[in-house]
Formats: structure tokens, C-alpha cells, sequence
């Protein structure tokens, strides 16, 4: 990647890639590819499902450039792209991720719980969850978006939005309750 | 579980933040030639041939090894093999080209 593709805005960019400059698109993905694999890391389980879901936004990316008005800045376009991509990911595995398995939910719900065993406590319930509320709570309380931009990034109504942060919480309640008496 | 036990939990995990170094290392390569072998019907083209290509090999090996093996139990006595399916009458029009 060269040094000056790396100093062009992201609009020359674009105006790069549509006239079939590949470098011009390659940079692009440079600058963003670390926040798209951020969120997608998310709702995936393996690095090679991670490398397929980010791919596949890209691509959608590429395909649609075209239609980048420029309204508003690329970064939150590309996030919505990959966000709904995100969504359809998890309506299409959801059946796959009701096998996780997790022993002792008692150690997390310790105050001093690590980062690393909350996040896998979080996973083993997330999966449980609807896409549309595991989406949600995941964007809330994970990745710390407001209301608002959920609404923004989804298309959803904000009132949608909070309907579903409170019913996803109440299921994760129920869900870790449940597993905790066992 | 209430409330403040779900909160401290996500407090939790939102220092574990997903390790992706090892995907974003050259991920815009492998974006590029797979955007190139989707615009490039020909690369395409050669791409699935040389993958296919030993399948392809193996299915007409198998073939013909099954084929070698076939003919090979098969009987060399002519004449039985042509009148086991004809009665003699038959089976003496044929040797008399009738």
C-alpha cells in the first residue's frame, strides 16, 4: 500500500475505486478493515467464519459504492452496510449456536469476574437470544451505542430499539438464572 | 440475576475486546483476488479448474480401474458366453451368419 493512497480522504478514494483503480479500494479496506472485524468479531465464533462475514461486507461495499452519496461521512455508510451484514449472519446461524455449552455461570455473576470469563458467560446467552435482540444488546451494552445510532445502523425505530434492549436483557437474566440452578 | 449483576457482567466483558490481528493481517489481499476472480469470468474460470482439476482425475482413474477389473473376471470362452444367452439354434444361425 502505497504512502500516498494512504493521505487521500476518503472520497478520493471512492472516486479512485469507481474508475477501477483496485489500490484506491485496497486502501480503503485498510483504513476501516480493523473496525469492521471489531464489530463482526462479535457475532462470529472462528477467525475463518470472521475472515468470510468481513469479506462479504466489503464486497457489499464495492458493489454499492456507487450509490455513496456522500451525506454523510463513509465511515458511518460502511457501518451500516456492515451491521445489517452482521444481522442476516446471524439469522442464518442462529440455529447453529444453540449447542454452546457452559459450565459454572455462578463464578460470573462474582463481582470480580475477568473480562475474559464475562465474555464468555455473555456468548453462551447471547446465543440464546433472537438476532434481532442478541444484535441489539450486543450494540448497547458491548460496542456502547447509543440508542439513536442502533436506530441509525439497523433502520429500526428507536422505540423498537428499546423494546428489544429490555427484552433481550430480561431473557439473558432468565437464561443465566436458569443455567446457575442446574 | 438483577439488574446490577447483568450490568457488571457486560462492564466485564467490554474490557475483553475481540482479538482480530491475526484476520486483518492481508485481509485486503484476499478481498482483491477474490474481487478479481468474481469480475474475471476467465480467472474465474481457470481458479475452479485447477481446484476441480484432481477430483476429476481421481473420478476418471477410478473408472478405469473399475473397468480394468470388470473385463478382467469377465469369461474368455466365447462360445459360452454367446450361448449362454442364446438357445442352440440360435446360437448356429449366428455362426452361420443367418
Amino acid at each position: 500500500m502505497s504512502a500516498q493512497t494512504g493521505e487521500l480522504t476518503d472520497e478520493r478514494l471512492i472516486q479512485s475505486t469507481l474508475t477501477g483503480d483496485d489500490e484506491a479500494f485496497a486502501a480503503l479496506v485498510v483504513r476501516y478493515k480493523r473496525r469492521i472485524l471489531g464489530i463482526a468479531a462479535r457475532f462470529t465464533r472462528s477467525e475463518a467464519e470472521l475472515d468470510d462475514l468481513c469479506q462479504e461486507i466489503f464486497i457489499k461495499v464495492y458493489r454499492h459504492l456507487a450509490k455513496f452519496r456522500g451525506e454523510a461521512p463513509f465511515e458511518h455508510w460502511l457501518s451500516r452496510i456492515g451491521i445489517r451484514a452482521c444481522y442476516d449472519h446471524l439469522r442464518k446461524t442462529r440455529h447453529d449456536r444453540n449447542e454452546m455449552a457452559l459450565d459454572d455461570v455462578e463464578l460470573a455473576c462474582a463481582d470480580d469476574v475477568s473480562p475474559k470469563r464475562a465474555r464468555e458467560v455473555l456468548d453462551f446467552a447471547l446465543a440464546k437470544l433472537s438476532a434481532e435482540e442478541r444484535l441489539v444488546i450486543t450494540l448497547l451494552e458491548l460496542e456502547e451505542r447509543t440508542v439513536e445510532e442502533i436506530a441509525e445502523l439497523t433502520g429500526w425505530s428507536q422505540s423498537n430499539v428499546k423494546i428489544r434492549a429490555y427484552r433481550a436483557r430480561r431473557a439473558l437474566r432468565t437464561i443465566l438464572e436458569t443455567h446457575h440452578e442446574r | 440475576m438483577n439488574d446490577d449483576q447483568l450490568n457488571n457482567l457486560f462492564a466485564a466483558a467490554r474490557k475483553a475486546q475481540p482479538d482480530t490481528k491475526r484476520t486483518q493481517f492481508a485481509f485486503e489481499t484476499r478481498l482483491l483476488a477474490r474481487l478479481r476472480a468474481e469480475r474475471d469470468p476467465g480467472i474465474a474460470w481457470w481458479f475452479w479448474t485447477r481446484r476441480l482439476a484432481p477430483l476429476f482425475a481421481a473420478i476418471v482413474l477410478g473408472l478405469g480401474a473399475w473397468n480394468f477389473v470388470a473385463l478382467n473376471e469377465a469369461s474368455t470362452d466365447w462360445q459360452s458366453v454367446i450361448a449362454g444367452n442364446h438357445d442352440d439354434n440360435e446360437t448356429v444361425a449366428l455362426f452361420d451368419g443367418q
